[in-house]
C-alpha cells in the first residue's frame, strides 16, 4: 500500500486537471492557432477583399493592421499607466464623501 | 381611459407591486411584467397616440415609430432577462427599482415631446441610483451619491436646454436639430452626460461595479442606450459627435487595458461601445443611424451577457479582481462558454450579433469617405477584441489557477445567460428578420466573403498580439486616475479651503462684535440699570447677532452707495 | 357673505378662536384641541370661499379705519395674497393635527399658551396677506413677529430664550430700522402706499435711489431671510417642531417672500424695475444667498438646522424669481411659495416625528431609521426630492416656471444658479436619504416605532400634497397668471 499512493497522487494531479490546462494540450492549441492564422492570410489569395480606401484591400492588411494597432494600444496604455496608475485605495483618503462617511460613523 | 396605455405604465405598476408581494407572486410579477410590456409595445402604432395636458402644454406621452419600438423592445427584453437572472438572488427593492428604471427607459423611447422625455429621464436617474446603492457597501453608498449628483446635474442641464428651446421656439416637439446655440448645446451636453461622454465618462466605471452582481446587469443597459436614442432623435448628423464618439472608443480601450477589476473592465467597455454608437449618430446617414440602432440592440444583449457572467463569478466567489481570479473554467463551464460568446459578440466576430450590426457603422463611415474615422474604428475593433473579447474571459476564467473552485451558475442565472447567448448567435447567423425592424431600409450584406475574411484577419491577429504581449499586461492592484479626480479631490479641497477661510473670518468678526457687545452691555447696565433678566432687557443686551447683522447691513449699504456713485 | 365681510371674517375667526382656545384650555385639553381644529377649518372655509371671485377676476376690498389722513387700514384681495392666505389657512389645519400628536407625544407644558398664540399668529398672517397698503401690511407684519415670539421661546430654558431673543432682535431691528423707513420714504415719494398693479414709483423715484429703497425693503423684510439678515432662522430652530413647520412653511417665511414679491409687483412695478439697472443687485444677492446657504447646509449635523439653511436657500429662489422680472418667473415665484411650503412642512413634520419617537436630533443618528419609521422616512424622502426639484414632486413645477421666466429674460445668472443649487441640494439631502433607508443601526440601539398617529397622518397628507401638486396645479397656475395679465 505504501508504494502506490505516490503514483496515484501524480495521476490525480495530472489526470484530474482539466484537459485545457494540461501543457501538452496548450502546445497543441498554439499550433492549431498558427495554422488558422496562416490560413486566413492565405485565403485572401482566393477571396478578394474589397478595399474602401485602396490599402485595406492589400494582402494581409487586416492581419497587419490588427496586430500592429493592438501593439500600439498596449504600448500606449502601458505608457499612460505610468502616470495614471494609483494604488486601489487611493480615493479612500481625501475624498469629500469618504470624509462624511467618517463623520457619520 | 386612454386608448393606448403607455407601455411604461405596466412596468411602473409592477415596480409598485413587488414590495408588497412575496414568493411566487412576486417572481411572477418580475418575470411577466416585462413580457406584458413587450406585448403592449407592439400594439403601439406609428404617430402620436396619446396627449395629456401638463402645465401649459399638451404633452404626448406615447408616439410610435419603428425606431422607438425597436429600442423599447430591447429594453423590455432586457427587463425580462435581467429579472430572470436576478429574481431569486436580488433584494426586493433592487428588483422594484430595476422595473422602475426599465419603465423610465421605455417611457423615453415612446416620448413624443421633450417634456415627457425629461420626466422619464429623471425617473431613470432616481431608480438607477437606488440600484447602485443596493450594492450595500460603503463604496456603493459613496459611488451612488456621486452618481446621483452627476445625473441630477446632467438632468438639470438637459432641462435648461429643453426649457430654453421651448421658450424660444414655442414648441415642445422632438425634432432633429444641430448644436448651434445655448439651448441646443445644453440639451446635447445633458444627453451626453448620460451617454458617459468625456469629460465625465468616469462616472460609469465609478458607479456600475459597486452595485450588486445582479444590479450591474440592469445598469449596463438603460441609461447609456436611452441617451443614444435621444441623440438619434435630436442630433442626427451633428458633426461634433463623430469625434466625441471616437474619443470614447479609445478611452474605453485604454482604461480597460489598465484595469484590474473585471466589472470595471466591462464598464470601460460600455463607454467604448457607446462611443461607436455616438460616432455613428454623428455620421448621420441612414446606414449610420441603422448601424447605431442595430448596434445598440445587439450591445444590450451581449453586454448584459458579459455582466451576467461576471455577476455569477462575483456571486459565487465574492471576488472581482483579475489578480485574484483565474482558472474558473474548471468548475464553471457554462458561465465560461456564455462569457466567451458574449466576448466574441462584442468583438464583432463573424457568426455573432456584433458582426452583423457594428460593421454597419464602419461601412457608413466608408461610404461617407471618412478615411480617418474608418481607420480609427477598424483599429478600435481590434482593440475591442483585445480588451474585452480576450482580456476579460482570459483573466477571469483562464490565466492561472487561482485555486478557486466555485460552483457554476444557479439555474435562473444560467437560463438568462443561455437565452442571451443564443440570441447573440441567432442575430449573428440569421440577421434578416432583425434588419426588418430597423428604422431605415437595409441593403447591407454582412456575410460577403471578403468582409468576413478581413474581420477574421483583424481579430485573429489581434488575438495573437494579446498572447504575445501578455507579459506586458500583468494585472496590478491599481486603479487609473480619471477626470473624476477633479471633483473627488480638487474641488473638495477648494471647497474645504473656502469653508475654513470663511470660518476664520467669521470667527474674527464674532470676536470683534463680542467685545462691542460686552462694552454696550456694561454701559447699559451701569447707566440704564438694565439687568440680565427679563425679556425686554434681553432685546437690548443680546446684541451680538443683531450687531453682526447691523454691521453687515451698514457695510453693504455703504459699499453699494460707494460703488454706484463711482 | 360679501367679499368685504369675508375678509374681516378671515381676521376675526382666528382671533375669536384664540380667545376660545384660551377659555377652553381651562376646561379640558380635548376641548381646546377641538376649538383649534374647528377654528382652523372655519378659517380655511372662509378664506377659500373667496377663490371663485378671485378666479373670475374680482378683487374684493374693505377699508377699516383711517388712522391719519391718507393712511388707512384697508384690505384688498389679489392673486398673490389669495394664494398666501389659502396656503396658510389650509396648512394650519394639517399643522394643528400634527401639533396634537407632537405636543402630547412629547408631554409639552403650556400647551394652551401654544395653541393660543398660534391662532393669533395666523390672524396676523391673514392681515399680511390681505393688506391693501404698506401701512396695513407693516402693522400685521409686526404683530406676526411678536405673536410668534412666545412660540419660539416655548421651551423656556435659558438657551432657548437666548435664541428666541436673537429671533426677535433681528426681526424687530430690521423691520423698525429698515422696513419702516422704507415705507415712510415710499409714502413721501409716491404720495400713497396702496398696492397698485404696475407699481406706484414710476416717475416718482429712479436711479440709484430706487436701488437703495429696494435694499431697505429687501433687508428690512427680515422674514425673507436674504443674507445677511437670515441668522434668525437657524436660531429659531429651538422652537418645537410644529412651530418650525409654521415658521418655515406656513406663516412667517412665506410672509417675508410674499411681501417682497408683492412689493416688486405692486409697488415697484415689474416692467419699471426691469428697466432700472439699480435694481439688478438683488439678483446677485438672491443668487448668493441660494448658493451660500446651501453650502452652509452641507456642513450641518443637526437635522433642523440643515432644514433651516435649506429654507434660507429656497426662499431666495422666490426672491430671485421675483427679480427676474418676467411674467413666467413671477408665476414661478408664486408657485414656489406653494411647492416649497408643501415640501418643507413635510420635512419638518418628519424631523419632529423622528424626535418624538426616538429623541434623535442629529443626522448621524438616522442610520436605518427607514425600517422603524417607514412612513416618516418616505415622507422625508419625498420632501427632499421636492427641494431638489425632481419629478413627480411639486418642486419640479415651480422650478420649471422660474427657469422659463429666466429664459424670457435671457438671465444666465439665474440659470446657472439653478444648476448649481440643484447639485448642492442633492449633495446634502441624498446622504440623509441613503442613511435612513440603507444605513445600519448601531448595536444596542433603542427600540422604537413610528410617531404618534396624528403626526404620521399629517406628514402623510403633506407628502401626498407635494406629489399631487405635480399633477394637479392647473387652478393655482391659472390664478397666478392673473398677476401677469395686468401688464402682458
Amino acid at each position: 500500500m505504501s508504494g502506490q499512493p505516490e503514483r496515484d497522487d501524480r495521476n490525480d494531479r495530472k489526470d484530474r486537471d482539466h484537459w485545457l490546462a494540461r501543457p501538452e494540450n496548450i502546445r497543441l492549441l498554439w499550433r492549431g492557432f498558427w495554422v488558422v492564422l496562416a490560413l486566413t492570410v492565405a485565403a485572401q489569395i482566393f477571396i478578394p477583399v474589397k478595399g474602401h480606401f485602396v490599402v485595406d484591400g492589400w494582402l494581409a492588411f487586416g492581419a497587419v493592421f490588427g496586430f500592429f494597432s493592438c501593439l500600439a494600444m498596449v504600448l500606449v496604455a502601458k505608457a499612460l499607466g505610468y502616470s495614471l496608475k494609483r494604488d486601489e485605495d487611493y480615493y479612500l483618503k481625501g475624498g469629500y464623501l469618504e470624509d462624511m462617511e467618517d463623520r457619520d460613523a | 381611459m386612454p386608448e393606448y396605455l403607455p407601455p411604461a405604465v405596466i412596468l411602473i405598476v409592477a415596480a409598485l407591486l413587488i414590495g408588497p408581494t412575496r414568493g411566487h407572486v412576486r417572481s411572477a410579477i418580475v418575470l411577466l411584467a416585462p413580457l406584458a410590456t413587450l406585448w403592449a409595445i407592439w400594439q403601439v402604432p406609428d404617430g402620436v397616440v396619446l396627449t395629456v395636458p401638463f402645465l401649459d402644454y399638451q404633452i404626448e406621452p406615447v408616439e410610435g415609430s419603428d425606431l422607438r419600438r425597436l429600442f423599447a423592445t430591447i429594453f423590455a427584453i432586457m427587463a425580462f432577462a435581467g429579472g430572470l437572472f436576478s429574481f431569486r438572488q436580488a433584494r426586493w427593492y433592487e428588483l422594484a427599482a430595476a422595473n422602475a428604471y426599465a419603465a423610465g427607459a421605455v417611457g423615453v423611447s415612446f416620448a413624443g415631446d421633450l417634456i415627457t422625455l425629461f420626466l422619464f429621464w429623471e425617473l431613470m436617474a432616481l431608480f438607477s441610483t437606488v440600484i447602485v446603492w443596493a450594492g450595500g457597501t460603503p463604496a456603493a453608498r459613496a459611488a451612488g451619491i456621486r452618481y446621483a449628483v452627476m445625473h441630477l446635474i446632467g438632468g438639470v442641464i438637459l432641462k435648461v436646454g429643453i426649457e430654453g428651446t421651448v421658450v424660444h421656439t414655442g414648441s415642445i416637439d422632438i425634432m432633429p436639430v444641430l448644436a448651434t446655440n445655448f439651448d441646443t448645446w445644453m440639451m446635447l451636453i445633458g444627453i451626453l452626460i448620460n451617454a458617459a461622454a468625456p469629460p465625465v465618462s468616469a462616472w460609469l466605471a465609478d458607479a456600475y461595479p459597486e452595485s450588486s452582481p445582479t444590479g450591474s446587469v440592469f445598469l449596463s443597459a438603460f441609461t447609456t442606450k436611452t441617451a443614444v436614442l435621444a441623440l438619434i432623435l435630436l442630433f442626427p448628423g451633428e458633426p461634433v459627435l463623430i469625434w466625441v464618439g471616437i474619443y470614447m472608443v479609445m478611452y474605453g480601450i485604454i482604461y480597460a487595458l489598465l484595469e484590474n477589476d473585471a466589472r470595471r473592465i466591462l464598464a470601460y467597455s460600455i463607454v467604448n461601445q457607446v462611443g461607436f454608437m455616438v460616432c455613428a449618430v454623428g455620421i448621420g446617414t441612414q446606414m449610420a443611424l441603422n448601424g447605431a440602432a442595430a448596434h445598440a440592440f445587439a450591445h444590450i444583449i451581449y453586454k448584459a451577457l458579459l455582466f451576467m457572467s461576471a455577476g455569477v463569478v462575483v456571486y459565487r466567489t465574492g471576488k472581482s479582481k483579475c489578480t485574484e481570479l483565474g482558472g474558473l473554467f474548471r468548475t464553471m463551464p457554462l458561465t465560461t462558454v456564455c462569457g466567451i460568446i458574449g466576448a466574441l459578440a462584442i468583438s464583432s466576430f463573424p457568426l455573432t450579433s456584433g458582426f452583423t450590426t457594428k460593421s454597419m457603422i464602419s461601412d457608413a463611415a466608408a461610404s461617407q469617405h471618412l478615411v480617418v474615422v474608418w481607420y480609427l474604428l477598424a483599429a478600435a475593433s481590434a482593440g475591442v477584441f483585445l480588451h474585452a473579447g480576450i482580456k476579460f474571459p482570459w483573466f477571469v476564467f483562464f490565466q492561472k489557477d487561482s485555486g478557486l473552485r466555485p460552483k457554476d451558475a444557479p439555474w435562473n442565472m444560467a437560463a438568462a445567460m443561455v437565452l442571451f447567448a443564443v440570441l447573440c448567435i441567432v442575430l449573428g447567423v440569421y440577421p434578416q428578420p432583425f434588419y426588418e425592424l430597423l428604422p431605415y431600409p437595409v441593403d447591407y450584406e454582412p456575410y460577403k466573403p471578403g468582409k468576413v475574411l478581413f474581420y477574421l484577419q483583424l481579430l485573429l491577429f489581434s488575438g495573437l498580439a494579446f498572447f504575445l504581449l501578455l507579459p506586458l499586461m500583468q494585472r496590478t492592484r491599481t486603479i487609473s486616475l480619471d477626470t473624476d479626480w477633479v471633483w473627488r479631490v480638487a474641488l473638495y479641497r477648494v471647497a474645504y479651503g473656502i469653508g475654513a477661510a470663511a470660518g476664520e473670518a467669521g470667527g474674527l468678526l464674532r470676536e470683534t462684535v463680542e467685545r462691542i457687545r460686552g462694552d454696550i452691555g456694561r454701559f447699559g447696565r451701569r447707566h440704564l440699570g438694565a439687568g440680565e433678566s427679563g425679556q425686554d432687557r434681553g432685546v437690548f443686551s443680546q446684541a451680538w447677532p443683531i450687531g453682526v447683522t447691523a454691521l453687515w447691513i451698514a457695510v453693504l449699504l455703504i459699499a453699494y452707495v460707494v460703488v454706484y456713485l463711482l | 357673505m360679501t367679499g368685504a365681510a369675508t375678509i374681516l371674517a378671515a381676521l376675526a375667526v382666528p382671533l375669536a378662536g384664540a380667545l376660545g382656545i384660551l377659555l377652553a384650555g381651562r376646561v379640558s385639553a380635548n376641548l381646546r384641541e377641538t376649538v383649534t381644529l374647528v377654528t382652523a377649518t372655519l378659517l380655511a372655509v372662509v378664506v377659500w370661499s373667496l377663490l371663485p371671485e378671485l378666479m373670475a377676476g374680482a378683487r374684493p376690498a374693505v377699508s377699516v379705519a383711517e388712522v391719519v389722513p391718507g393712511i388707512e387700514i384697508a384690505f384688498r384681495v389679489e392673486p398673490l395674497g389669495m394664494l398666501f392666505a389659502a396656503l396658510a389657512s389650509g396648512l394650519w389645519i394639517v399643522n394643528s393635527v400634527y401639533s396634537i400628536g407632537y405636543m402630547r407625544g412629547n408631554n409639552e407644558s403650556n400647551q394652551t399658551r401654544f395653541y393660543t398664540f398660534f391662532a393669533i399668529a395666523l390672524a396676523a398672517a391673514m392681515g399680511v396677506a390681505f393688506a391693501a397698503n404698506l401701512f396695513t401690511l407693516f402693522l400685521f407684519y409686526e404683530v406676526l413677529t411678536l405673536s410668534t415670539y412666545p412660540l419660539v421661546s416655548h421651551k423656556g430654558d435659558a438657551a432657548t430664550v437666548r435664541s428666541a431673543r436673537v429671533y426677535l432682535g433681528i426681526l424687530l431691528t430690521t423691520s423698525i430700522g429698515l422696513f419702516l423707513p422704507a415705507i415712510v420714504w415710499t409714502y413721501i415719494a409716491a404720495g400713497t402706499g396702496d398696492f397698485t398693479p404696475g407699481g406706484i414709483l414710476e416717475g416718482k423715484l429712479g436711479g440709484p435711489l430706487l436701488g437703495l429703497l429696494l435694499g431697505l425693503f429687501v433687508f428690512g423684510v427680515g422674514k425673507a431671510a436674504v443674507m445677511p439678515v437670515h441668522r434668525w432662522l437657524p436660531a429659531a430652530m429651538v422652537a418645537p417642531t410644529p412651530v418650525s413647520a409654521l415658521l418655515h412653511a406656513v406663516a412667517v417665511v412665506k410672509a417675508g417672500v410674499f411681501t417682497i414679491t408683492k412689493l416688486i409687483v405692486y409697488i415697484f412695478g415689474v416692467d419699471y424695475l426691469f428697466g432700472q439697472p439699480s435694481g439688478e443687485w438683488l439678483l446677485y444677492a438672491a443668487a448668493f444667498t441660494i448658493v451660500a446657504a446651501s453650502a452652509v447646509a452641507l456642513r450641518q449635523t443637526n437635522i433642523k438646522r440643515l432644514l433651516a439653511y435649506s429654507t434660507v436657500s429656497q426662499l431666495s429662489y422666490i426672491v430671485l424669481a421675483a427679480d427676474i422680472l418676467k411674467p413666467l418667473a413671477e408665476v414661478g415665484a408664486a408657485i414656489h411659495m406653494v411647492a416649497h411650503a408643501f415640501g418643507k412642512i413635510t420635512l419638518f413634520f418628519a424631523a419632529g416625528a423622528i424626535y418624538t419617537a426616538s429623541k434623535k436630533t442629529e443626522i448621524a443618528q438616522l442610520a436605518g431609521i427607514g425600517r422603524r419609521m417607514p412612513w416618516t422616512t418616505a415622507a422625508f424622502t419625498i420632501g427632499a426630492f421636492s427641494m431638489i426639484g425632481v419629478p413627480p414632486t411639486g418642486g419640479f413645477v415651480s422650478k420649471w416656471y422660474i427657469l422659463a421666466g429666466a429664459f424670457q429674460a435671457d438671465n444666465y445668472v439665474a440659470i446657472f444658479t439653478m444648476i448649481a443649487s440643484t447639485a448642492l441640494n442633492a449633495l446634502y439631502f441624498l446622504p440623509i436619504v441613503y442613511l435612513a433607508w440603507f444605513g445600519r443601526e448601531p448595536e444596542g440601539a433603542k427600540e422604537h416605532g413610528e410617531a404618534p398617529f396624528p403626526a404620521v397622518l399629517a406628514l402623510t397628507v403633506t407628502a401626498t400634497l407635494t406629489i399631487l401638486f405635480f399633477f394637479f396645479n392647473g387652478p393655482v397656475i391659472a390664478l397666478e397668471r392673473q398677476l401677469i395679465e395686468v401688464w402682458e
